[in-house]
């Protein structure tokens, strides 16, 4: 087997408080091959974006540390690189792009130049001025924005089409991965329709491999290819689509997710809420970080990790599972 | 059946510029029985918030009629119509920014009660917002706390409890649960039907969400640029959705199932103002099934079938 | 039932609650000590030094550098620097917090009036903010005190007059946000009537901008007063006041540096003490910062 784009080793992330700690990510790994996508799937809280933060090492300065663990790319650990080979990385290997388009554009300067900076940024090949230029073009026509409106400014375009200009940006430089960080949560749904396909587009067309940070599990239905359900700072549940959204093993937490989203097709009147709330990040509960919310609860999950089952690259972090390896 | 909300051609337009006006709310015919919930859905910048605003009171109508059983709230005395907008609340979106921050939960929940006067003493309002609490699924133990120190769910409640504090009988919900996280927003709509069943409220629920409101609505009313271009029992609406918007709007939502592409139906362009719109089909640009007959003249809603209206050139 | 019974809503109330917080920012804390002690000064100012002492002359003992006899040294008069900066507390004290107060006060309400009402309210009040504004602080402070005659009364009401448009500006930039909130229109569904969501709503969550500048301008005010009075107007020699003994001393900066430092660092402390205190204050105010 070839070494994975990406691998992600028992990375823990924490803020460091002033008075107390938060515990943010705990021992996640996951791995991502090339041209593939995974989804990160957590609701509010579930250490989603501090994944995607610990990889690109854009943690606030001070606060944000990364305690344990080892980040793969390409082989190489990230986590030993220096501050000016993280830079070149970051843009040129691996991209990152943002919830809210609205903000994540500078209102100052027009789309044109702002895709033209990323490119003169990470220009090695010291390709001439109207070599760029006519890779900006290029950049909106794929994105689907006629090359024509580079000299307008952000304000002039609506939500879904700056969507599609930071799409531009992240990927002017032909990153290896593109980190999207729940992209869609902002836009209209026919609007986001355009955008997951055209982002599904772009990484067939591209090779690129993708994370995508969501709490729909709709949305990683349509794009993922991986999926880690994510809670509390942990991997619950780990695997293919296919493990995830058919079979029968499930983790609890998985099911109470899917059990949660109302449906187009069920004919009940009454949703099916995972009772509770989330835990704390700076006081998690011991054990299984679920097992106050889980209804399958037993003694042995309120005290120690909880068992890892695991087939055929499918795993599940619950202690229910102990008897079925046996079989 | 009577209907506690009645609007005849309720429009609401908003001056943008020297004779440009935009059209937020054009012509709406709401009927809202009693103890029933409409859902009304569309993309941001339809309208619906609008509309919902205009039936409270909270924003003046442009021109159009509203009565709340039976009482005209537009032209009807001041004095009237204060006492009848105080059966009539709502329940915002953002549980975030509509809690004022420097107010604890025991602040917020009085502060309606202690505006209207409702109570002589501080011991009954204390009371009262006790037992607020307890029907909103919220521990006594939160009474003075601060909204920063609660998560979005119990937010969300807190601002249900201001809003139920007067005794509604009818509540406009503004996308309640768009800023929770499922397993919350799940609790919320729970609560909310629940107490539609105890306490026989009305409610108009905004939402941009299909999945949501075909669990809570009995009938659906789908805006596109402030105009009304579909209506139906929620079931028969995504049973069989007629206009090409409204299955477009269904077909966009991601399904989580395997298998699933969103390329089907896939709407091109975007909503853009309706400021002094051409009459025809406002869809019309997006639309794959636009002729030439879809331009000039505005759509009325049709009847076709039990109680299922549809505005479009398809269809006339 | 019983632990029904025990759920108490605050009965200090917020009064209580802020104070507690205060209390723990050592920093706001040391400040509203150096203010006590500022305010002792003002209220003892006889019984620590004999007003004579500040007022007598004594042209042989001019420019007396620091002893134990003259504290502080003595001016170019030969009056003793420490007496005169203990009787100047009062005045200075008073035209520096009056005139924000009152001018706060005073351009707070029609900033706060503007910023919530919005349309043509908002554009008469800045309007005619605006062309106060225009006219340069001195020269307008000048032509009041000139037609209401100089005293001190008189300067105070100038320099609050010619303050009163920057405060509707900062209030009014405070409160435009806040007006935007959700929580403003959730006040105004349930009834809740405009002058009461202006002072429950509004105002609370836009003070904290408000407090700071309003601190950082006390300083400001005594060193603008003394340069009424340093134009002859206002506070007259020889009464003793910190911004005119500033103007005063400059003349002997270079040669005697501490007719100038010990008036600078009484003006810096009063300043320094609200600064402190307006930091904690806009601090403790705001429930977030609890814990």
């Amino acid at each position: 087997m070839t070494e994975p784009i990406l691998r992600v080793e028992n990375l823990h992330t924490i803020y460091q408080g002033e008075e107390r700690n938060v515990y943010a990510v705990n021992g996640i790994s996951f791995s991502l091959n090339e041209k593939e996508t995974i989804g990160l799937v957590g609701e509010t809280g579930a250490g989603k974006t501090t994944t995607a933060l610990s990889i690109m090492q854009l943690l606030p300065d001070r606060i944000g540390k990364i305690t344990e663990g080892k980040i793969f790319y390409q082989g190489e650990n990230l986590l030993e690189k220096n501050k000016e080979e993280i830079r070149l990385i970051r843009g040129a290997c691996i991209s990152m792009i943002f919830q809210d388009p609205m903000t994540a554009l500078n209102p100052v300067m027009t789309v044109g130049d702002q895709i033209h900076e990323s490119l003169s940024i990470h220009n090695y090949d010291n390709l001439p001025e109207e070599e760029l230029q006519k890779r900006v073009d290029e950049l909106l026509t794929l994105v689907g924005i006629p090359a024509n409106r580079k000299k307008e400014y952000p304000h002039q375009f609506s939500g879904g089409m700056k969507q599609r200009i930071v799409i531009a940006i992240a990927l002017a430089c032909k990153p290896k991965i593109l980190i999207a960080d729940e992209p869609t949560t902002a836009l209209d749904v026919t609007i986001q329709a355009q955008v997951l396909v055209l982002m599904e587009e772009l990484q067939k067309q591209l090779g690129m491999a993708m994370i995508m940070i969501t709490h729909d599990l709709g949305v990683v239905a349509a794009t993922c290819d991986k999926v880690a359900i994510m809670y509390a700072g942990e991997i619950l549940e780990y695997g293919t689509v296919e493990d995830i959204f058919a079979g029968e093993r499930h983790h609890p937490y998985t099911k109470g997710l899917f059990e949660a989203i109302p449906s187009l097709d069920s004919h009940s009147r009454r949703l099916k809420p995972i009772e509770g709330l989330m835990p704390d990040p700076a006081d998690l509960p011991p054990g299984c970080r679920f097992h106050p919310r889980c209804p399958y609860c037993r003694e042995d999950c309120k005290t120690g990790a909880p068992y890892l089952f695991e087939r055929n690259g499918h795993q599940i972090r619950c202690n229910l599972f102990q008897e079925d390896t046996a079989i | 059946m009577t209907s506690l909300i009645h609007a005849v051609e309720l429009t609401k337009y908003f001056q943008v510029g020297k004779k440009r006006y935009l059209h937020a709310v054009d012509h709406v015919n709401l009927d809202i029985p009693e103890g029933k919930t409409l859902g009304v859905v569309g993309e941001s910048g339809c309208g619906k918030s609008t509309l919902g605003r205009v039936v409270l009171g909270l924003l003046p109508a442009t021109s159009g009629e509203l009565y709340y059983q039976g009482e005209d709230l537009i032209h009807g005395n001041k004095k009237q119509r204060k006492k009848m907008q105080r059966e009539m609340q709502i329940v915002f979106q953002d549980p975030y920014s509509s809690l004022n921050p420097r107010m604890s939960v025991y602040e917020l929940i009085a502060e309606p009660l202690v505006m209207n006067h409702v109570y002589g003493s501080r011991r009954e309002t204390l009371q009262r917002v006790q037992e607020l609490m307890e029907i909103v699924g919220l521990a006594e133990r939160f009474i003075n706390s601060y909204p920063h120190e609660m998560d979005g769910g119990r937010r969300q409640r807190v601002g249900i409890a201001r809003a139920l504090a007067l005794r509604p009988r009818f509540v406009v919900c503004d996308e309640p649960v768009s800023a929770l996280d499922v397993s919350i927003q799940a609790q919320i709509l729970n609560l909310l039907m629940d107490m539609q069943e105890e306490l026989g409220l009305t409610y108009m629920f905004i939402t941009h969400d299909l999945s949501v409101v075909k669990h809570i609505s009995n009938e659906i009313m789908v805006m596109y640029l402030g105009q009304c271009v579909e209506r139906a029992p929620a079931e028969e609406l995504f049973q069989n959705p007629l206009h090409p918007y409204t299955k477009a709007l269904l077909s966009a939502i991601p399904v989580p199932k395997l298998g699933a592409s969103l390329k089907h139906n896939l709407l091109r362009g975007e909503v853009s103002d309706p400021i002094n719109p051409e009459p025809g089909c406002r869809f019309a640009k997006r639309c794959d099934h636009c002729t030439e007959a879809c331009a000039g003249k505005n759509f009325q809603l049709k009847e076709l079938g039990d109680r299922h209206f549809v505005a479009c050139a398809l269809y006339q | 039932m019983a632990a029904e019974k025990q759920v108490k809503i605050r009965k200090k109330g917020r009064a209580g609650e802020i104070w507690h917080r205060f209390k723990r920012n050592r920093v706001a804390m040391l400040g509203l000590v150096l203010f006590a002690v500022i305010l002792l000064v003002v209220i003892l100012a006889d019984v620590i030094v004999p007003y004579e002492d500040a007022m007598t002359q004594n042209i042989v003992n001019r420019l007396q550098p620091p002893s134990s006899e003259h504290w502080f040294g003595t001016d170019n008069f030969g009056r003793d620097i420490f007496a005169r900066i203990i009787h100047g507390s009062r005045n200075s004290l008073l035209v520096g917090l009056g005139a924000v107060a009152i001018g706060i006060t005073i351009g707070g309400l029609l900033g706060a009036i503007a910023g919530f009402y919005g349309s043509h309210i908002d554009a008469v009040i800045v309007r005619i903010m605006d062309t106060i504004m225009c006219i340069p602080l001195m020269l307008m402070v000048l032509s009041i005190v000139a037609a209401l005659g100089a005293s001190l009364v008189n300067v105070l009401l100038a320099m609050m007059i010619a303050n009163i448009p920057q405060y509707t500006r900062i209030v009014r930039s405070a409160i435009l946000p806040v007006v935007g909130q959700d929580y403003i229109e959730a006040a105004k569904s349930c009834g809740t009537p405009n002058r009461w969501i202006i002072v429950k709503h509004v105002i609370p969550n836009a003070i904290g901008p408000i407090i700071v500048q309003a601190t950082m301008a006390v300083g400001t005010m005594i060193i603008n007063a003394a340069g009424i009075s340093f134009l002859g107007m206002g506070i007259q020699p020889p009464t003793p006041e910190w911004g005119a003994m500033l103007n005063e001393a400059k003349n002997f900066m270079l040669s005697d540096p501490y007719t100038v430092v010990f008036p600078g660092v009484a003006i810096g402390l009063t300043a320094l003490s609200l600064n402190l205190m307006g930091d904690g204050l806009r601090d403790a105010l705001d429930p977030k910062l609890k814990d």
